[in-house]
């Protein structure tokens, strides 16, 4: 994926230690993420993932003080140098937690407010309300209270009330994490739409790569704070180490892996059912 | 826990719920003018009491009124039982039958009936507001958004928090914990468990609640909009007006002495 954009978000050598922690949660991290693109995160829990995630909208360092080394750039800004309240118009953060993100009495104030902090006008944030709501298919929710909906409703509430602000950037934190199957499919198929519909920047740390990471344009594993390996998925993921340090690799690859071990030919490794099966099929005929 | 169970808001449609929020707090502000500063006996007491429940019918609440007034009874008991002691231990004590016991008796009853009035008045207040209009409406009367959100997320994570609380109780309770057991300390102490895993399980969630909203450029603009403002209607100046105007009736009816203190 070439573009004469530039990069949506750069870390620059990062490394973060949070305030009375021995230890560094990221440690010299590199990442280059482009505009439009599908960035999936995976790795270990405890592996810095959601230390990552905060530092794009520069909740890590403004809130959360540490020591911090290195540069994060989102399109241009060096969050350094902007507070998060300006990088929240940039980046939306959707956390893993769907009902402590969301704080409003209703769906459509917990969208509104946002765009209320801008001090947008009643019309405008009207509009941008509607707008997100359908955007996320939760029209039918609008005036029910946030913590009554089931999980996956409450993660769309929390994409739209990111959506509405209108980001360049959406990075999304284990948003499936607490989610059945089923749900879990319907949040991760509404954040690719996005991607598709508006062009905005997806970063989503997921562990559910068998459903996702054919979507990604890029898969990133990281591993003790640090980026193990970036790349095109199929190529990143094609590896016992991934296995090795806890990541669930998609069914059909890890049978690919095996046999390869056997001597079988794999030039494309499969990541969906259908690809390992004509796969197969192709070894058969040959 | 009754008592609080009257400040929980019912969500109905009536002209009740319909008002201005603040139109309403000049209702609550006539009676408690009323209750404490212009009437000291039973009898006005009584009256003003009883002036609460139309309105509460109104707004279809009797029933959640009542019941807070059940839990707040016990409190009204306690309030004429202690004055009514301090009174006659004051004068000494007397025998039923004298003019003395029966102006211990009646300041004491009125002390319980003030109690219940602003009980019943406060209770139709947040019976019929909802936390968000409520909060809206000190926003309006210039309070910082700051205080008015807090109060809000206060009333938006009460059901969380129950719910919560009581994840954490069955979950010890499996573990052999029992509640009900032993004298009213170690009762008390039976709690800890389950109050050290909510203390700290809310602490995150604060947390996280304060990412998400400074996520959502939370601070951003000094001068904040509202999806929603209140107006106040027509019928809510004509409401306030009433209030007023009766309120200020009864006070001069007081002062000229055709009223009892
Ligand atoms: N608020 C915090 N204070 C101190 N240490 C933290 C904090 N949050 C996370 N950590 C530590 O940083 C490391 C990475 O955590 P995290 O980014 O949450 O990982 P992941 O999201 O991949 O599970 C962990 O070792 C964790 O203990
Ligand atoms: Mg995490």
């Amino acid at each position: 994926m070439v573009s004469a954009l530039p990069p949506a978000v750069i870390f620059e050598q990062v490394s973060y230690k949070y305030p009375r922690s021995e230890e560094y949660s990221l440690k010299k991290v590199n990442l280059r993420i482009e505009q439009g693109e599908f960035a999936v995160i995976t790795g270990p829990s405890g592996c810095g993932k959601s230390t990552l995630c905060k530092c794009i909208n520069g909740l890590i360092p403004h809130s959360y003080g540490g020591t911090f080394k290195g540069k994060v750039i989102v399109h241009g800004k060096c969050t350094l140098e902007h507070p998060v309240y300006e990088l929240a118009q940039l980046v939306g953060l959707v956390f893993q937690d769907p009902e402590s993100q969301l704080f409003c009495s209703t769906v459509e104030k917990e969208i509104a407010f946002g765009l209320e902090n801008l001090g947008l006008p009643r019309e405008e944030i009207l509009a941008r309300v509607e707008e997100a709501l359908d955007l996320l298919g939760i029209a039918h929710l609008r005036y029910r209270a946030p913590y009554e909906l089931s999980g996956g409703e409450q993660q769309k509430v929390a994409i739209a009330s990111c959506i509405a602000m209108r980001p360049k950037v959406l990075v999304l934190d284990e948003p499936t994490a607490n989610l059945d199957p089923l749900s879990a499919k319907s949040v991760l198929d509404v954040v690719y739409a996005l991607n598709k519909k508006l062009g905005v920047t997806v970063i989503l740390v997921e562990h559910r790569l068998e459903m996702i990471s054919h979507l990604a344009s890029k898969l990133v594993v990281m591993y003790r704070g640090e980026v193990l390996t970036q790349g095109p998925p199929r190529k990143v993921l094609f590896s016992w180490k991934i296995l090795e340090i806890g990541v669930g690799l998609p069914k059909p690859l890890l049978i690919a892996l095996m046999l390869a071990e056997k001597g079988f030919p794999i030039e494309a490794p499969p990541l969906l059912p259908e690809e390992l099966v004509e796969l197969v099929a192709g070894g058969e005929e040959r | 826990m009754r008592v609080f169970e009257g400040l929980y808001y019912v969500k109905r449609n009536t002209a009740m719920h319909r008002l201005d929020p603040r139109a309403k707090l000049v209702y609550v502000l006539c009676i408690t003018i009323l209750s404490t500063a212009v009437f000291h006996t039973a009898l006005p007491m009584i009256m003003l009491f009883i002036s609460v429940i139309p309105l509460a019918v109104e707004g279809r609440v009797l029933r959640r009124l009542l019941s807070t007034l059940r839990g707040g009874a016990m409190l009204a008991a306690f309030i004429f039982i202690f004055n009514f002691i301090g009174r006659l231990w004051n004068i000494g004590f007397v025998s039923p039958s004298s003019p003395e016991f029966l102006e211990a008796l009646m300041p004491s009853l009125a002390m319980a009936l003030r109690f219940l009035t602003l009980i019943a008045t406060f209770s139709i207040f947040f019976l019929t507001t909802s936390p968000d209009d409520f909060a809206q409406a000190l926003v309006q009367m210039r309070l910082p958004y700051d205080y008015a959100l807090t109060f809000t997320m206060a009333m938006r994570f009460i059901p969380t928090l129950a719910r919560e609380a009581q994840i954490v109780a069955d979950a010890q309770k499996s573990r052999g914990l029992e509640l009900e057991k032993g004298g009213f300390m170690q009762r008390i102490r039976n709690y800890i468990p389950i109050l050290v895993p909510l203390i700290v399980s809310s602490f995150r969630r604060a947390e996280t609640i304060a990412d998400a909203m400074e996520s959502r450029a939370f601070g951003a603009s000094k001068k904040r909009s509202f999806l929603y403002m209140l107006r106040f209607k027509l019928s809510d100046t004509l409401f306030s007006a009433i209030c007023i105007a009766i309120t200020a009736a009864i006070i001069w009816l007081r002062l000229s002495s055709f009223l009892p203190p």
